[in-house]
């Protein structure tokens, strides 16, 4: 399916049509252009925290409103955005269908993301990612809250008809030849992740609508003062939102699904254990949301409860890490940039999914809770593997796209400074939330201990930022200007296994 | 695939789930202590607003921003909110609890050093929330 | 028959459990909960970090043994193989 190389066409071609590979383009490139709009605003926050005191940001209304909008972005206008690129450009070739199962649904699925986006960035709200009432409701100025909840909406409906366009194409749509334990793991992923967003997505919907009309003075749901209950919100938010982190890391551990054993030369260890873990996660994941309020006053047995109901989730993960070795164990491994990615996210998703069971022992929650800890913890998770997967899976679908090679010195550079960078930042981080450091601060007490970290984390926040300066150099010079790949074998490993040329999907 | 043995990843699944349980159990365990409030705990009444912290001592004396105790007493404070969610944080002693309004939030806990420490919001609660600090002067009893 | 006795054997177990934390309660002073709850985090750091080890030691012998250019490397059986 190659693209640009051969047979260029004008960008409107692209723009209006309805093919699953031109929609998965305009998904990459979007969700791309909102990763380094969010990670802009990562390297200003963390420029700020350089000293105490005021550096370059004004005020801590204009930090407050930039932390809020790099989450927001990252998470719902990169992660989501980029896991249904390359869902549209390989989960139809992987079930062997011809596109998406409603094509045209595909397409309203991405253009509403623009105008999501857009919301997000004119109205650049200050009540967090998370948008806690009260504060949401009484204090935070609008129009920016009531842009930003709009803009949500918008992008909570893209997901959810994103992820009935998944299930349907993979249960309803692969070829008849094709049992469903044959479906590739990657597919298994989109799969398991669009049921957890059809099952969780609406809570949050709702929520939203309670949320508006509470600022609109109609309701007091979640406003005290009206007898409304603001931890109510807490619940269904993270009913929706812990599940959802699942539907972050589930499709990033798809794509390693993919990557590790191509360059392993060898396939998987366990197709059946891989599908069973992603079943169990989908699951399991239900069951843990509450671990994110233990600080809200619960009881001890709710505690108990959803400490049991998250230390459940961590055998599949574990099973995960275990495919991966069990892979890689006996094969010949070729360290392309891909590969590297992919072995980086490993690692760093098992010291991820660590310090998540020490957020979920009950009373260590007392440390870690809104500390730096969690920024740290939760930040492994999304940059350490789920950005890790996917930028490795970016490389890999590159000559898929392109038809050029990308630069493979430069990719490896990005790789080492990325992976360097966010160790710094991340472990630091850690440590910085034991010395007690509260998260989504402006401005700290000159702490020794916390100044000396918050400069680690800066300078390695600086060092992601030039790999992925580096990474964007490469990508635009390579797509124009890039070695015209071996479609056949881009990566060299010898077979004719690179799968998504094998099978060649018409343009219609 | 089929051609291998499973049994090594059903051991490593059996150590996994083992682990996980000796840490619930061990959580399970500490939360129980550091929860059972003892009986003749003074209640300290703590009210969080935009942006400062309120505290009202048993006999009625209110300190705003500053909470004077004694070691070798043990406290349990009533936490509360007149306005938006913040956290009631003492670091140093591990104490965490979130102020919710129209919720009254219990922790307790016995200062055993004497010294002078930080009383933070550790819960995002709007323009200030970064100074939204307060001190903790722990005395030795006269 | 095989079920009851599994029943019994979990009960005897929980209860064990139950006896051996109930021993350690009722401290005579004030627990101090610092004291407890940074205790229960190192000795589960103790545990984190020696998983952490094995699994990053067999993460970077695999990445180190396995590489395509390790002297014994050989061609897998299934190179060049459509799978």
């Amino acid at each position: 399916m190659v693209l640009e190389l051969h047979k260029p066409r004008p960008v409107w071609q692209i723009m209006f049509s309805t093919h699953h590979t031109d929609v998965g383009l305009l998904y990459l490139i979007t969700s791309l252009g909102f990763l380094f709009l969010g990670g802009a605003l990562a390297l200003a926050i963390r420029a700020e925290l350089f000293f105490p005191g005021s550096q370059i940001i004004a005020d801590s209304m204009t930090f407050n409103r930039m932390f809020t909008v790099h989450g927001t972005t990252l998470i719902f206008l990169f992660i989501l955005p980029s896991a249904s690129a390359v869902g549209n450009y390989f989960v139809p070739i992987m079930v062997r269908y011809k596109d998406m199962a409603y094509p045209k649904l595909n397409a309203i699925a991405f253009w509403m993301i623009p105008p999501g986006g857009a919301l997000i960035w004119l109205g650049f709200a200050d009540f967090t990612w998370y948008a806690t009432p009260p504060y949401s409701v009484i204090s935070a100025p609008g129009p920016a809250a009531d842009m930003w909840i709009f803009g949500l909406k918008i992008l909570g409906v893209s997901s959810i008809l994103g992820a009935i366009n998944f299930v349907v194409t993979i249960l309803k749509c692969k070829h008849p030849d094709m049992s469903i334990g044959q479906v590739p793991l990657l597919a298994w992923s989109f799969l398991s992740s669009s049921l957890i967003i059809l099952v969780a997505l609406p809570t949050f919907a709702a929520a939203l609508l309670m949320l508006l009309t509470d600022r609109l003075g109609v309701s007091g749901f979640f406003n005290p003062v009206l007898g409304g209950d603001p931890i109510a919100y807490a619940h269904l938010f993270w009913f929706t939102f812990h599940p959802e982190v699942y539907v972050l890391v589930i499709p990033a551990i798809g794509m390693m699904y993919e990557i590790i054993p191509r360059f392993s030369r060898r396939p998987i260890f366990s197709h059946s254990s891989g599908v069973a873990a992603f079943v169990i996660l989908a699951i399991v994941g239900f069951s843990s949301w509450a671990h994110h309020m233990y600080a809200t006053g619960m009881s001890f047995t709710e505690k108990t409860v959803f400490m049991v109901g998250t230390l459940a989730a961590v055998p599949a993960s574990a099973m995960h890490v275990f495919n991966f070795l069990a892979t890689m164990w006996g094969g010949r491994i070729r360290f392309s940039t891909p590969m590297m990615w992919a072995v980086g996210g490993i690692a760093l998703f098992f010291s991820a999914g660590a310090g998540g069971v020490v957020n979920s022992a009950m009373p260590l929650d007392f440390v870690t809770h809104d500390s730096y800890w969690v920024v740290g913890h939760f930040h492994l998770f999304v940059m350490g593997t789920i950005a890790f997967g996917t930028i490795g899976y970016v490389y890999y679908m590159f000559p898929y796209v392109t038809g050029r090679m990308y630069h493979e010195a430069l990719g490896k550079v990005h790789f080492v400074l990325a992976m360097v960078g966010t160790v710094m930042v991340f472990f630091t981080q850690h440590v910085l939330g034991l010395f007690g450091m509260p998260r989504r601060i402006y401005d700290y007490p000159p702490i020794p201990e916390w100044v000396a970290m918050n400069q680690i984390a800066t300078i390695g926040a600086m060092l992601i930022g030039i790999s992925m300066a580096i990474w964007l150099g490469n990508m635009i010079y390579s797509s124009g200007r890039g070695r015209e790949a071996n479609m056949e074998d881009p990566f060299g490993l010898g077979g004719k296994y690179y799968y998504p040329h094998q099978q060649k999907n018409p343009v219609h | 695939m089929g051609e291998h043995s499973n049994w090594p990843e059903w051991v490593y699944i059996g150590v996994v789930v083992a682990l996980l349980c000796w840490v619930g159990a061990e959580a399970w365990n500490v939360e129980r202590l550091v929860e059972h409030v003892p009986e003749d705990a003074e209640t300290i009444k703590v009210v969080g607003q935009q942006w400062f912290w309120t505290f009202e001592h048993e006999d009625g004396t209110k300190e705003i921003g500053e909470l004077h105790l004694e070691t070798g007493k043990a406290y349990r404070f009533e936490i509360t909110s007149t306005d938006v969610i913040h956290s009631f944080n003492i670091h140093d002693y591990v104490v965490l609890l979130d102020a919710v309004p129209g919720r009254v939030n219990t922790v307790w806990f016995a200062p055993t050093e004497a010294g002078v420490y930080d009383i933070q919001c550790r819960e995002y609660c709007g323009l200030i929330h970064y100074n939204m600090r307060g001190t903790l002067y722990v005395e030795d009893p006269t | 028959m095989r079920y009851m006795l599994g029943v019994v054997a979990l009960m005897a177990v929980v209860a064990t459990v139950n006896l051996s934390y109930a021993a350690t309660e009722e401290p005579g002073e004030y627990l101090d909960r610092r004291t407890e709850i940074w205790n229960l985090f190192f000795r589960m750091m103790v545990v984190a970090f020696t998983i952490g080890a094995v699994v990053s030691g067999t993460l970077i012998w695999l990445i180190w043994r396995f590489r395509e250019s390790h002297p014994k490397a050989k061609p897998t059986k299934y190179e060049g193989v459509d799978w």
